[in-house]
């Protein structure tokens, strides 16, 4: 396998994907099964724990050392999206390239091709090593920080995913490349394994997990009974400059979290040594795709804020009306004193009118109102507002439905205003016309009466909207807790 | 990463240092948004673009805002590298800021291991006046001595903001045409003049 000699490698440096490419196309080794027992061990890796992982992962190592040697080569550029494309490009390729190994399999002349292949690629990469070595000056960062051979966690800080699952990026690839071609290969998914297949595939791993084949069977098969919970997530990278940017902010925070674990890694790695052109092009582009998630945060973050506060002077706002429509009740009560009925129909055509008055007022008052609001109450509720993003934005929601309810009501308290004072004027001639010695008795019946209907009245609006506040405040935490 | 098309206009990457608090991420984002932010909010490292004209010229800015603080002195060394031309601040207002200059020269001088680096050495806050604390001839003694240019600004008045920008654009520019000749093989001679020039300036 002249293909694994160091000048080849040299020609890729980092270009994981073309290598593991190729790797697949010459090496001859491989026979399809092995490749796939390969992939299996990989995934099984994965869904196994950590322990059985790292025993996998160590084993790996010792089983094909050539093999190993050149993905050492592949690490941390890989990191960048560009890197994914493996999935897609190397997938059309492997396929051919499995295509051709079965037309041509075990014929005498598939070494020939293979050869030729391997001429043309010689001088392929020997153009693009004149171009890599123009462009990055600096040592390999594979032979500074290798993640084959190193131990796991390790190799999870030196190829990171950054999403926050710590499986060495190649092996994530690998994963995520299988959950991708799996359906259509027989054997992996498309058809489901039979007893014999893992039993054949216990046996082949036995010796690399470094346990019984029966165990390791009884591992395959109950698989799904024993890691329930274990989910396979594609990994999709850090965004690179260019993409577009994500406008809620929830995404916003992660992909921040990407970037800054991208950011950490690129830092560490100059830090050892890692010097070029490319990376420090990289360390920029990715400090402003962070600044510009940071602004966009603020921007988002501000303008919730700026909401909520509306909401909450709007609370005191009908709060604040309703205690002048309580004062201007007592104004309507204070007037029985005068026995006179004229006064009283004066003042009681008066209180709507101030009532009127007074709300518009409160309306003009916002901007007082807003101050209070933040002095108060609010500054409590704030600092755990500010916690939780996600509460804060439910929580919003509610605050506007209600918001929006209160402002129908003042509007229809408002029209009923208008409609009783129209009454009045068309009502008072008539009561004035009735002269009768029983009439301030009744009058004081009445309007006492009518204050603790007024009280009850408010006390009872004063619950509904505090238990509507409640509620708000429940749902959005019960949806918070869901997400 | 993706090789930029031959197309694309010049890129000049400059470098904002000083210490904390004397108006680097202000006077960047006077720059760049034409804002001014009131609230202090200290910078780790941010990173921005612009596209501008320059002398009739397409060309496109990387502004990176470093931190003011020590503590994250241990990447600074990283962008430090990078950078291609450098404005040095310090508030006009704060002597400390002013002292602390000398080291950020010395840092970059270190880093970057050329004395004709483009730099410009900028004395923030002019604005404030009265509560000046670094006279106009100390700063520039300051500055001839290093052979770089000395402006004031005032990132909340814009005064002289674009000046600052523009004027280390140019020395990049003119450093980066120097460089192509010396490299063609010739140009020692006009090495020596734009040198010149850049100090007069």
């Amino acid at each position: 396998m002249d293909f694994d000699s160091p000048d080849v490698m040299k020609d890729f440096p980092g270009l994981y994907a073309s290598e593991l490419n190729k790797q697949c196309n010459n090496d001859s080794d491989y026979s399809d099964d092995n490749e796939k027992v390969m992939k299996k061990d990989i995934l099984i890796g994965k869904r196994k724990e950590k322990k059985d992982k790292d025993k996998g992962y160590a084993a790996l190592e010792g089983e094909s050392s050539a093999d190993e040697n050149f993905k050492s080569r592949s690490p941390s550029k890989t990191k960048k999206a560009k890197s994914f494309k493996f999935s897609t490009k190397t997938k059309e390729k492997r396929d051919k390239s499995r295509e051709k190994e079965k037309d041509v399999d075990k014929k005498k002349d598939r070494d020939k091709k293979n050869d030729k292949k391997l001429d043309k690629e010689k001088l392929k990469s020997e153009k693009t090593k004149k171009l890599k070595q123009s462009l990055d000056e600096s040592a390999d960062i594979g032979d500074i920080l290798p993640i084959f051979g190193a131990t796991l966690e390790v190799a999870v800080e030196r190829s990171r995913c950054h999403d926050g699952v710590d499986i060495p990026l190649p092996i994530r690839e690998c994963i995520d490349y299988i959950e991708s071609i799996g359906v259509s290969f027989e054997g992996i998914y498309k058809e489901k394994c039979n007893k014999m297949n893992k039993q054949s595939l216990a046996a082949a791993l036995n010796h690399t997990f470094h346990c019984s084949s029966r165990l390791l069977h009884a591992l395959l098969h109950h698989c799904p009974a024993l890691f329930p919970s274990i989910r396979i997530e594609r990994y999709i990278p850090p965004l690179e400059s260019g993409a577009k940017l994500p406008d809620n902010p929830e995404e916003i925070d992660h992909e921040l979290k990407k970037q800054e674990s991208l950011l950490t890694q690129i830092h560490k790695e100059m830090n050892v040594g890692c010097i070029s052109k490319q990376r420090e092009e990289l360390l920029w582009e990715v400090q402003r795709i962070i600044t510009q998630l940071k602004r966009k945060l603020k921007c988002a973050n501000k303008d919730k804020e700026a909401v909520v506060e509306k909401n909450e002077s709007l609370h005191e706002e009908k709060e604040e009306a309703k205690k002048l429509t309580t004062e201007t009740g007592d104004q309507s009560q204070d007037t029985p004193d005068h026995s006179d009925i004229q006064e009283i129909k004066q003042n009681l055509s008066i209180v709507p009118e101030s009532q009127h008055e007074d709300l518009s007022r409160v309306e003009k008052s916002v901007d007082i109102n807003e101050e209070c609001s933040k002095n108060d109450d609010g500054a409590s509720e704030y600092s755990v507002l500010d916690n939780n993003l996600a509460l804060l934005q439910l929580k919003n929601e509610g605050l506007h439905l209600l918001r929006d309810s209160l402002l129908k009501d003042i509007q229809t308290e408002r029209n009923q205003i208008m409609l009783l004072k129209s009454h009045i004027s068309t009502d008072t001639p008539p009561t004035m016309m009735v002269p009768s010695e029983n009439l301030d008795e009744v009058m004081d019946l009445f309007l006492k009466e009518n204050q603790i209907l007024q009280i009850k009245k408010i006390n009872l609006v004063r619950q509904i909207i505090e238990e509507q506040e409640m509620c708000i405040e429940l749902k959005a935490q019960i949806q918070s807790h869901r997400l | 990463m993706s090789k930029k098309p031959t197309a694309q206009p010049a890129l000049h990457k400059v470098i904002m240092v000083g210490s904390g608090g004397v108006g680097k991420s202000a006077l960047t984002l006077q720059f760049m948004y034409d804002e001014f932010v009131e609230d202090y909010e200290p910078t780790k490292a941010d990173s921005y673009r612009k596209k501008i004209l320059l002398d009739g010229e397409d060309v496109q800015i990387d502004i990176l805002d470093t931190a003011g603080q020590e503590d994250y002195a241990a990447i600074r060394d990283n962008y430090f590298r990078s950078g291609e031309g450098f404005l040095c601040i310090f508030s006009i207002t704060e002597d400390e800021s002013f002292q602390a200059t000398q080291e950020f020269r010395e840092q970059i001088l270190r880093v970057k291991n050329d004395e004709n680096i483009p730099f410009l050495l900028v004395g923030n806050k002019s604005d404030l006046e009265d509560r000046r604390k670094v006279s106009f001839q100390e700063a520039s003694d300051r500055a001839k001595q290093w052979g770089v240019p000395y402006v004031e600004t005032s990132a909340k008045t814009r005064e002289h903001v674009d000046k600052v920008f523009y004027d280390l654009m140019r020395e990049i520019r003119a450093r980066k045409m120097e460089e192509n000749k010396t490299n063609n093989g010739r140009g020692k001679d006009k090495s020596k003049k734009k040198k010149l020039k850049c100090t007069l300036l």
